[in-house]
């Protein structure tokens, strides 16, 4: 009895949430500066465009795939964006529903040569990643874009992310509004998994894909639903991405959704398929965004940040090895 | 009694080829309303060709398919499943990673709005278990059941689809006796409620058990309809094989009995499964290895070989201490292991039979550090005429070979090895009864160049055809030991469901 | 046509190299014409076919080449290594910055970059092989603690390759020797093309003809399978990451070669191209299936195509368009021809 508890899924994201508290609280403890209020708006700050990459690829890794293009994917839909409106002339909902529709444009591209073409998962979001690469900068000519910002008009979108009140004695207080969409989102998206049948199919196809096929259900349709889904986190995470930051260079993004992808793992979904937990990626998410946030406020500079983001995700695949779970 | 007499199922003039094979040849097949209705034959006979192209995974490409009296086409196993046919396959079509309710009703889904209705589907499942006399719990998730509570599941799928025409394919592959009787009694309370039943099976006992008739058919072809309660064994092989073949134990052990001990292993200790198992092999001897699915016979000798961790015990090889902790030192102290799944553990699917015969000898085809692929082509033909290996060429893929010849090319990988123990795990298993008969004389043949032999099976007649003497195993422990010569199914079986603690005479 | 088609992919010698790599030459060559037919019309002045242009255009198919090569052996052995592009560079970034800065003579440097990736290939070998991590996330950490290991070391900071005509600067020779003419002009002798075919030459000798080799494909194959043949899979198959790390490490000398400043905190964008290069070259995600032969012929065809983009004029960014569409081309064309043989 006391194994099963040991192994449980909610016991690993119990030990997560505690290990993220330690974490906290260790920079908490040797920094003043980090207690700041401010610090954790900040770290909130960081994480949305990350958080939604890596609840999009959730459902990509439960089918027992992986879609690699969301890094690369998110940075040429916003540059696309930024250039729809600065160049263009477009409105800024107009330009922000093209930009959540490319994602799901590329998702599905992705999902019909997965499940279709039966072309290997890696390889078609490869190519779908260097694809994205290329586009976006060519379109743009190679330049950085930014959406509307500060007094512009249409930077009212940012609001929706960090609204900041003036006190009376002109303190300025950023509120992390994006949390409470993040949260809504989550649990949208947790219910869409376990109670839905699109969530039902897409664990079906990572567990036993035949078996499903074999029921009858039009696994390819699902399977596609599930790349496109991923598609459509990427486009917001888009959003996301240009509602935080001020700046969009082209050629930046690689590497964003491995770290995605290791957070959803540290968070307790297996490569194999079959298992996932929404909750479990955002503390996965959680965990790296506090240490990124953290580190330089103990006077560790991002090249530490990367040494212990590395070997978090080793001792969290090493942990998971020992608790006798299958990983990749 | 006249239900008897009505057709559910006819199938007329079946014919089905693929590129360069015949697969079926005007075959012939009907079932009863009421009736368990067997098909026999070797593997390559037909049979599972001939279900696919009913169900719908196949389009026949002659013939009529009459079901309920009229003519059907079925284009996929949804239409054939939606009409009323279900197939419980050998390899249980089930998804793990769901609760049994979720699985039984997979496609079907209650739903409101978007929501699926996991309650409703909870309170379905509970009535149609309580109906079907079946204790399992709809919550519990599919990957925690055993095997034949799982199949129990798939079974209870079909019939809530109202399935009235239900084809098992080996149902009992991985069956404890208990089980299987469990599902005899189903089998049975079907047939009385009107359900043909179509029953696919290589166990001639249980077919003679539970099935009404029997349809046997040979290379692709229908050859004969017998009733079940009519008809003898041999009968029923021949027309399979087209020749006779004797099924009779053995009725002394062959090894004599002043034989060195080669093998001796003391108190082995690995896991839930193997509790201080301790036994003796000798030289020449084929040892059988019996015991229910789940007694821990391949978790011995697989700890035994070092392919598993082992807790404790001890290994004498011809009164040598011997460690043993990986493959590779049971292999150098001259053990050869041939596992249960050969797909899974016995080749490389996509390289050639010459490589594959190699993989355990590659050290004497070297030349420094490069192979002589030459020297290892000519070892893998010299097999592959001894064994009688049909395949195109020694570099042909292992994947498209049948299951017997991949076998034999597993056997031909440590046959090469040499070694004077020889580990079969369920060596017959999956495989047609000519391939069966080559493998029993390729064990007597070993045994007489004085090599030793230990053989797992499930199957009862084939321990008592092939073994000296006999182990019996139940949850980890051995029960018993019984030579040849006083050895009856009765009291394999006896000592196969023999628990802890409890008394009983030995052998 | 189509009947011709299926003939000419069936004949011997297509057969013997491969439909997989043919394809791949036909498309290469197809690009070379459609390069010097672009250079043409937009009237560059310099035609797409001259020699010089294949010496540079190779140059960089070195590095690539070189990584693409290693990674061919954890590819075959069912693993994959995204660390494969930090590590070069912090090969690159550790020895240069041994030779800036602590007077590490020239050939030391050398012998230190395939050595920092030995030790890279070893710790990622040892924690797949013998830990039984998965590669897919084990090689994302040692990418991050690469990338760290290797800007922490050089404190941030650029490192530069010495130029040709500075002390130590010989090693460039490795790359490309340049021969004075008694006309005035300069050849160049592309070097390390000549180094790059031998060791293809040397790793497909490895990976067909020996053992190591057998149970490197082996174990990509059905690793269970090889180890209950008696073959102590732990020690092959960390075998072929240490290959891969050494291999990515030596290709150092070839990227500095062809770049001379390396920043730090980079690398992880070649991954992609490496593993392009592999998987168009009919080496399987998989496992089991590898061809040197097709790696070389998809490294080169990388190297080519952007050079033969930037000769057009255009970005760089075309030709991460390009290499994504021909990658799903040619996987799809593979996938498309066993369907069809089955």
């Amino acid at each position: 009895m006391k194994k099963t508890l040991i192994r449980s899924d909610a016991f690993q994201r119990l030990l997560l949430a505690l290990v993220i508290l330690a974490v906290y609280g260790f920079f908490y403890a040797l920094s003043p500066a980090f207690r700041r209020y401010t610090t954790m708006a900040y770290i909130c700050n960081n994480l949305y465009y990350i958080l939604l990459i890596a609840i999009g690829v959730t459902f990509p890794l439960i089918t027992g795939g992986t879609d690699l293009s969301m890094g690369t994917g998110l940075i040429c839909y916003s540059l696309i964006g930024s250039w729809l409106m600065r160049i263009c002339g477009w409105p800024l909902w107009t330009a922000m529903a093209a930009t959540i529709l490319m994602g799901v444009m590329i998702g599905t591209v992705n999902g019909f040569g997965i499940a279709r073409l039966d072309i290997p998962p890696f390889i078609m979001t490869l190519g779908t990643m260097m694809f994205c690469r290329g586009m976006g900068s060519i379109l743009t000519g190679g330049l950085s874009g930014t959406w509307p910002n500060y007094l512009e008009p249409g930077a009212g979108f940012r609001k929706a992310f960090r609204l900041i009140l003036t006190t009376e004695n002109g303190q300025r207080i950023p509120i992390p509004l994006g949390m409470v969409w993040m949260i809504l989102i989550l649990i949208l998206m947790s219910f869409v998994l376990h109670h839905t049948r699109f969530g039902r199919y897409v664990i079906s196809i990572g567990s036993n894909r035949e078996a499903l096929k074999l029921s009858g259900v039009n696994v390819v349709k699902w399977h596609i639903l599930a790349y496109a889904v991923c598609g459509l986190f990427t486009g917001l995470a888009a959003v996301a991405y240009a509602g935080t930051f001020s700046n969009i260079t082209p050629g930046e993004g690689a590497g964003f959704e491995l770290n995605a992808i290791g957070a959803v793992i540290i968070g307790g979904t297996a490569m194999s398929g079959g298992s996932g937990s929404v909750f479990g990626t955002f503390l996965g998410v959680l965990l790296i965004s506090v240490l990124q946030v953290g580190l330089p406020f103990i006077g560790l500079n991002a090249d530490w940040q990367l040494l212990i983001t590395g070997c978090i995700l080793l001792g969290a695949v090493a942990l998971d090895q020992i608790r006798g779970r299958k990983g990749a | 009694m006249d239900l008897m007499d009505e057709m559910i199922l006819e199938m007329r003039g079946i014919c089905k080829s693929f590129p360069g094979v015949h697969a079926l040849t005007d075959v012939h097949f009907d079932v009863r309303r009421g009736e368990v209705h067997a098909l026999m034959g070797e593997n390559g006979a037909g049979k599972s060709t001939l279900m696919k192209v009913l169900s719908g995974i196949y389009r026949k490409d002659a013939g009529t398919i009459l079901f309920e009296g009229k003519e059907v086409e079925f284009h996929s196993p949804r239409e054939a499943l939606e009409a009323g046919i279900a197939i419980v396959h050998q390899e249980l079509n089930l998804i793990g990673h769901l609760t049994v309710a979720q699985n039984l009703f997979i496609g079907r889904e209650p739903v409101r709005g978007v929501m699926i209705r996991d309650n409703d589907m909870n309170a379905e499942a509970r009535k149609l278990f309580a109906r079907l006399g079946m204790d399992i719990d709809p919550k519990a998730r599919m990957s925690s059941l055993t095997v034949a509570k799982q199949q129990m599941c798939e079974i209870a799928k079909a019939v809530s689809h109202n399935a009235k025409l239900i084809i098992f394919d080996e149902p009992t592959a991985a069956l404890t006796e208990a089980e299987i009787e469990q599902l005899f009694a189903l089998i049975r309370e079907l047939r009385a409620g009107g359900c043909g039943l179509v029953y696919i099976s290589h166990r001639m006992d249980e077919i003679k058990e539970i099935t009404d008739r029997v349809t046997i058919m040979r290379d692709g072809r229908y050859i004969d309809t017998l009733i079940t309660a009519d008809s003898t064994k041999e009968e029923i092989i021949s027309g399979m094989v087209g020749r006779v073949i004797y099924e009779d134990p053995k009725t002394e052990s062959r090894c004599p009995s002043d034989a060195p001990v080669v093998l001796k292993v003391e108190r082995l200790n690995a896991g839930k499964l193997v509790r201080d198992v301790s036994f003796e092999l000798r030289k020449g001897e084929i040892l059988g290895f019996a015991g229910l699915v789940g007694a821990g016979r391949t978790e011995t000798l697989r700890a035994l070989f070092g392919a598993d961790p082992k807790q404790g015990g001890e290994i004498w090889i011809d009164g040598i201490k011997t460690e043993i902790r990986s493959p590779k030192d049971a292999v150098k102290a001259g053990i050869s292991y041939l596992s249960e799944d050969r797909k899974r553990y016995g080749l490389m699917l996509q390289k050639g039979v010459a490589e594959n015969t190699t993989m355990a000898t590659l050290k004497q085809f070297l030349k420094g550090v490069f192979i002589l692929k030459r020297k290892e082509k000519d070892a893998a033909e010299q097999y592959i005429g001894s064994l009688t290996i049909k395949t195109p060429g020694a570099d042909e893929p292992v994947m498209n070979l049948s299951g017997g010849n991949q076998q034999k090319v597993v056997m031909a990988k440590w046959l090469l090895r040499d070694s004077s123990i020889l580990i079969f795990d369920e060596p017959t298993r999956g495989i047609d009864v000519g391939a069966k008969q080559e493998i029993y004389e390729l064990m007597n043949r070993l045994t007489e160049e004085g090599k030793s032999i230990i053989m797992i099976s499930s199957e009862l007649v084939e321990i008592l055809r092939m073994s000296d003497r006999i182990i019996v195993m139940n949850e980890g422990r051995i029960t018993g030991e019984l030579d040849i010569s006083d050895a009856t199914q009765e009291k394999i079986m006896a000592l196969a469901t023999r628990r802890d603690g409890q008394k009983g005479g030995a052998a | 046509m189509k009947n011709g088609l299926k003939r000419f992919l069936n004949c011997k010698p297509v057969r013997a190299i491969g439909p997989n790599r043919v394809v791949l030459l036909c498309v290469m060559i197809f690009l070379c014409l459609l390069f010097q037919l672009f250079s043409a019309l937009l009237n560059r002045g310099n035609a797409f076919l001259t020699y010089e242009r294949a010496v540079s255009a190779v140059n960089y198919g070195y590095f690539i080449g070189f990584m693409a090569l290693g990674a061919t052996f954890v590819i075959a052995t069912g693993g994959i290594d995204f660390s494969i592009g930090p590590v070069m560079f912090t090969a690159a970034l550790i020895s240069g910055y041994c030779f800036q800065r602590y007077n590490l003579p020239m050939g030391a440097a050398l012998l230190l970059c395939p050595l920092i990736g030995m030790i890279f290939g070893c710790v990622g070998g040892f924690l797949v092989s013998y830990l039984r991590l998965p590669s897919f996330i084990t090689s994302l950490g040692l990418m991050q603690i690469a990338k760290g290991i290797g800007s922490l070391f050089t404190k941030t900071q650029n490192v530069s390759w010495p130029a040709e005509t500075d002390p130590g600067g010989w090693f460039r020779k490795l790359s490309n020797i340049r021969i004075p003419l008694e006309n005035g002009r300069v050849f160049n002798l592309p070097t390390g093309l000549l180094i790059l075919i031998a060791v293809a030459v040397l790793c497909a000798v490895i990976l067909n003809t020996t053992r190591a080799g057998r149970y490197m494909v082996g174990i990509g194959s059905n690793r269970e399978a090889v180890r209950l043949s008696g073959v102590d899979t732990r020690r092959w198959e960390m075998l072929a990451y240490v290959i891969c790390g050494t291999l990515a490490g030596f290709a150092a000398i070839f990227y500095v070669g062809c770049y001379t400043t390396v920043i730090p905190g980079r690398g992880d964008t070649f991954n992609n191209e490496v593993i392009a290069a592999c998987v168009m070259g009919g080496t399987s995600m998989s496992g089991g299936v590898a061809s040197i032969l097709g790696t070389l012929i998809g490294s080169l065809m990388i190297a080519i195509m952007q050079e033969g983009i930037l000769s057009m004029g255009l970005s760089i960014s075309f030709q991460y368009a390009l290499t994504a569409l021909i990658l799903i081309a040619v996987v799809f064309a593979d996938i498309a021809g066993r369907r069809r043989k089955n």
